[in-house]
């Protein structure tokens, strides 16, 4: 499958900015069955001072400094991607989920892609108790990872209303456990925070769905914004898998990688420092388009 | 009669010996510094002891009493973590608890210490490297990525980064056992505090006991602080490098060893809104634009040192730091990362990885210690769970519970839980066996009494290797076993003494003789510091104002029988400047006495000279380092001066009080004339002085000098601006309209005057550096220009309000634009996080 993205933002501020340094993850990331054909961003102020690279998890970063006075930074991202990861394994042949924990804990790697980067609580994913007992209930003694998780999965896209109007970037994963509604940023950190809590290493994935659906099949959740869900290790030959909790589907070649990391707080598409006053107002436009 | 001689006799001192240890014993089961089990004192302390028993009870007192004299002198304090307030930084500061008993160690013993310490901080180091760069120890197996992983410090932007981690200071927590040998107990590689404490204690004891030193043979620390100076200093790309010590701020539990560090080995101390990244670099905004800064001597955690690839909520770093150290234009030390060693997790693994890294067995070992995340350790664990205590593997942000728990001392539910946890996730725990902990004498209630102690130990990287500080910190826990010895209430500290078997050479911390160049000012002032300083003048200036009026009315009031005419209009209009001001609510129904009160201790009412006073001295804590011992002292008098609820009883008592605070403060401003040296900080308390007496002076006049004023109410102004001698001396006759306002307002040779505040600050500014040297005055001095030339050219015959009101405005213009152009502008992280999710 071959995608046009584009993405549109813009943060408007009440006063001038006279200096600003942020860094943006927006591009699309390369491998795990994804192939930017091209990709670019277009920064306005046009004078801004940018730097391209990637950053541990191996996601593209791109570093901006605006020494000039500015009321308004636009940001436009354009990109072809063709995605093709082949199918996911049979749910069954998996390893057993307490294998798998044991394996990851054993992972003689400190690369990106090692378990052992995946396994512990991160600033926006606590260990909490009650998320941990939650997942529990679907992962039985010896069930094969890959199918307890789909279930977890299945319980929280059954389970949990969702709601754009509830939370917000900053809303703890507590709460939104607690009251069983969200966005798929705190699907997806709920996920993984209670396969973390059974000692399952899993990682947060952020991008985008395909806007438009094959025929004759309903819209997805998310599919009008950046989108985001979890990726399981099952084990060495196995892997990483993405789930995506929101809509209760295994990832394939209908959702398109913008970056990995731990949680929201290392994959966010735009972190920085303004120098000057408050009030920004900040708008989103996001299209995805299969073109082949 | 006899002379009662220092020594006194063989038998006096033997009987004062006794009385010392009496019922001095060593708690069973533990090793003690001082006194073997059979009750023999150990033979390093006998010079101490000696020294102490020639000592009448009422002499040694007097001795204790001058090393806690410096303590408070100095003003060294800490502060209980989560104490702070924000309004008022000094607000959660404590004394310092100093042990007047030092720690005693022999040199043969210190040997052993001092290897073992220098060995841990190269394992460790290399440790570091390995972890941030080839990752051999953990794809060979010897170290799972899982131990590390898990760590809060653990960077992961740093990987493969030229110095990450690299540690320049390292610091080990010890133990002594039962056995007598030293334990590691803890790493400390983020960025160690407590070795200016040890040299504030250190200083603190000579003052007390100097002899000892000398007989006893102690080692000094200089050496150390030198060593750790030439090994920051060879890392910079610069010969005369510009070193940064980084702090957290004001409100950190150990600021005021920080700004006591930067004063003592010449290092600039910043803030991170103190610096800033431009083309690749890191700089310091100062007064005189941005200066580079080579070297960054960090006492934040590495997580906040960068809110662009680090922690972004961090309002504490460097927006680009990780960058410019990618780069290799700045270095940070300890290295970014570092702190990853510090986690227990790892504590079982040294014995093995030492031998892997460096050859080398452990010179110093740790209590067993297990990580429940290896399966072989948690079965071992599991087994015998209750004799062993437990803990975070990792550093947690929950600071209570990061301290290790006896299983045995749990609940059985929690226990019960806790095994639970440990087949689960038992990645976050760690199991380690118990150190009884060695006791040293403390002085309680007059007498020696043992308490369980730690000792932490510091090494730096030099030019030559491993350095490690011939003394410490060692803190004494208040009871129990001690295995929480943190810096808590009632934790005291203590000196340590290595004692050498020959003299030691004294070190001191001046370059040698040939290598000192000589300079007149020193450094560049950074603009937070500039902003303080500015700030400070402004409220001790604010402060003696409020003072000057509350003087004029009591003292109008005490002398009743004064006829001159417009008495009471006087004291009625002062009182209600005294309500304009800010410094006591509106008069209405309430007495003069009680207005003056207000004015003097209400800190609520914003003008009053408690209210200025404590901004002042807020203002003075963030630029601690700048300020003499002096200045600190007498802060605590005005403190004492003008802190309530104690009321006056009369209008005589207040007259008093505000007169013995108007005399503290003219001591403030003789230090600051006499003592300060005349750079860019000196000015800036100056502007900051002259502008806020110009504004009150201008204020004053405006309300007591108008056309058909009352002589009493210029006799008042000239009360206010502390010139009636001089008009005295000046004009035979009584008080007149334009010879007032002359004096007041436009006398060049009057100090007190407005025009003399002005030419102050026309010549202040004009001495400051500028921007550029295309010739063109920069909006302060223009200002200054122009007040310089209204106030020569006016008249006395002309002044009226109007006039009078357009000078102030004008000085509270300048008082804006020196703000703008000199402090920092308002530079913030900002949550730009925001975003639009699905």
């Amino acid at each position: 499958m071959i995608y046009d993205i584009r993405n549109v933002t813009t943060y408007a501020y009440g006063r001038p900015v006279p200096f600003a340094r942020c860094v943006l993850r927006m591009l699309p990331r390369e491998g795990g069955g994804q192939q930017v054909l091209s990709s670019q961003i277009t920064v306005s102020p046009r004078d801004a001072e940018r730097q391209d690279g990637l950053c541990f998890f191996g996601n593209r970063t791109t570093t901006l400094t605006i020494a000039r006075p500015h009321r308004e930074l636009r940001i436009e991202m354009t990109a072809r991607v063709a995605v093709e990861r082949g199918a996911a394994p049979f749910p069954a042949i998996t390893r057993r989920w307490e294998e798998v924990a044991q394996l990851a804990l054993a992972a003689q790697s400190l690369g990106a892609d090692s378990p052992a980067q995946q396994l512990y609580p991160s600033r926006l994913v606590p260990l909490v108790d009650e998320i941990t007992a939650y997942a529990s209930e679907s992962f039985a003694r010896g069930r094969p990872v890959f199918e307890a998780a789909s279930a977890l999965m299945a319980r929280i896209r059954a389970g949990f209303s969702y709601d754009p109007e509830a939370t917000e970037v900053s809303t703890p994963i507590r709460e939104a456990f607690a009251r069983r509604h969200g966005v798929c940023q705190d699907f997806a950190h709920i996920m993984i925070a209670g396969l973390r809590g059974l000692g399952l290493p899993a990682a947060y994935v952020s991008g985008y769905l395909r806007t438009i659906p094959p025929e004759g099949q309903p819209r997805l959740e998310g599919a009008d914004a950046t989108h985001a869900w979890v990726s399981l290790w099952c084990g060495p030959e196995t892997g990483w898998i993405g789930l995506d909790p929101t809509n209760d589907l295994i990832v394939g070649d209908d959702h398109i990688v913008t970056a990995i990391g731990r949680d929201y707080a290392d994959v966010s598409p735009l972190d920085g420092v303004l120098v000057g006053p408050g009030s920004q107002k900040l708008d989103v436009g996001v299209d995805v388009v299969p073109v082949a | 009669m006899p002379i009662q001689g220092r020594s006194g006799s063989a038998r006096v001192r033997g009987e004062r010996r006794a009385a010392l240890l009496a019922g001095y014993r060593p708690l069973a089961g533990a090793h003690d510094e001082l006194m073997a089990p059979d009750g023999s004192v150990h033979p390093r302390w006998e010079p101490l002891l000696a020294e102490w028993s020639a000592l009448t009870g009422e002499q040694l007192h007097r001795r204790f009493g001058l090393a806690d004299r410096h303590a408070r002198d100095t003003g060294v304090s800490y502060r209980i973590h989560g104490d702070g307030d924000p309004d008022d930084p000094l607000a959660g500061e404590r004394p310092w608890p100093l042990n007047h008993v030092p720690l005693v160690l022999t040199g043969a013993e210190w040997r052993t210490i001092a290897a073992g310490v220098a060995q841990r901080a190269q394992l460790l180091d290399a440790l570091l490297a390995d972890v941030y760069g080839r990752g051999s120890l953990v794809a060979e197996g010897l170290l799972p990525a899982a131990a590390i992983t898990g760590s809060p410090d653990y960077l992961r932007p740093l990987q493969g980064t030229p110095g990450a981690g690299r540690l320049q200071l390292y610091a080990a927590d010890l133990g002594r056992g039962p056995d007598g040998r030293w334990q590691v107990l803890g790493d400390r590689a983020q960025a160690p505090s407590g070795a200016g404490y040890a040299l504030e204690n250190r200083l603190a004891m000579g003052r007390a006991f100097p002899d000892l030193f000398r007989t006893m043979n102690v080692e000094r620390l200089a050496g150390f602080f030198q060593g750790f100076r030439a090994g920051l200093v060879s890392r910079a790309r610069r010969v005369e490098p510009r070193i940064c010590l980084l702090t957290p701020g004001p409100l950190n539990e150990s600021y005021f060893e920080q700004a006591y560090l930067a004063r003592y080995l010449g290092f600039l101390l910043v803030e991170g809104g103190d610096l800033v990244m431009r083309d690749g670099r890191v700089h310091v905004r100062t007064i005189a634009g941005f200066k580079r800064a080579d070297v960054i001597w960090r006492r934040i955690d590495g997580d906040f040192a960068d809110p662009l690839e680090l922690n972004a909520r961090s309002a504490l770093g460097v927006a680009g730091l990780v960058e410019a150290v990618r780069r290799e234009s700045v270095v940070v030390a300890n290295g970014l990362g570092s702190g990853v060693v510090e986690a227990r997790a790892l504590t079982g693994f040294l014995p093995r990885l030492s031998r892997a890294v460096i050859g080398e067995e452990l010179i110093l070992p740790s209590p067993a210690s297990f990580w429940c995340g290896d399966p072989q350790a948690r079965a071992q664990v599991l087994e015998r769970l209750d004799e062993l205590d437990i803990a975070p593997a990792f550093r947690t942000t929950d600071e209570a519970s990061g301290e290790p728990v006896p299983v045995a001392s749990l609940p059985a539910a929690e226990r019960a839980r806790l095994r639970e946890t440990i087949a689960r996730r038992g990645l976050d725990l760690v199991a380690q066996e118990r150190l009884r902990l060695s006791t040293m004498p403390v002085v309680q209630d007059g007498r020696l009494t043992p308490r369980p102690m730690t000792l932490r130990v510091f090494a730096a990287a030099t030019p030559d290797g491993w350095q490690v500080m011939p003394g410490g910190f060692c803190r004494i826990a208040e009871s129990g076993d001690g295995r929480a010895v943190a810096m808590r209430s009632g934790v005291r500290s203590s000196d340590v003494w290595v004692t050498s078997d020959q003299p030691v050479e004294p070190v001191t911390l001046l370059p040698s003789r040939d290598a000192i160049a000589i300079r007149r000012i020193v450094g560049i002032l950074p603009s937070r510091a500039a902003d303080n300083l500015f700030w400070l003048g402004r409220y001790l200036e604010r402060c003696e104002a409020t003072l000057r009026l509350v003087r004029a009315l009591l003292g109008r009031l005490i002398n009743a029988d004064d006829q001159a005419p417009g008495h009471a209009e006087a004291i009625a209009r002062l009182a209600r400047l005294l309500s304009a001001w800010g410094a006591a609510p509106a008069a209405k129904g309430r007495s003069i006495v009680a207005q003056a009160a207000s004015a003097l201790y209400d800190v609520e009412e914003y003008g009053s000279a408690a209210a200025s006073l404590r901004e002042a001295r807020r203002t003075a804590s963030v630029i601690r380092e700048r300020l003499s011992v002096d200045a600190w002292r007498l802060f605590g008098d005005l403190q004492r001066q003008l802190s309530g609820p104690r009321k006056p009883s009369s209008e005589g008592e207040a007259f008093e009080i505000a007169d013995s605070a108007l005399k503290s403060l003219a001591a403030f401003s003789g230090l600051s004339q006499e003592n300060m040296v005349r750079g860019a900080g000196w000015r800036f308390l100056d502007i900051g002085r002259r502008l806020e007496r110009g504004i009150a002076t201008c204020r004053f006049a405006r309300h007591f000098a108008e056309a058909s004023a009352p002589d009493n109410c210029l006799d008042a102004l000239l009360d206010l601006t502390d010139s009636q001698i001089t008009y005295r001396s000046r004009y035979m006759v009584g008080v007149e309209l334009q010879p007032v306002l002359d004096l007041v307002m436009l006398d060049p040779y009057n100090p007190r005057s407005v025009g003399f505040q002005i030419e102050r600050l026309h010549a202040e500014l004009a001495a400051l550096p500028s921007l550029s040297d295309n010739g063109m005055l920069e909006e302060p001095q223009r200002l200054a220009v122009r007040l310089s030339a209204e106030v020569r050219t006016a008249e006395a015959a002309r002044l009226d309000r109007a006039s009078i009101l357009l000078f102030e405005q004008l000085l509270m213009g300048l008082s804006n634009a020196v703000a703008e152009r000199y402090f920092l502008q308002n530079a913030r992280p900002e949550g730009a996080r925001a975003t639009q999710l699905a």
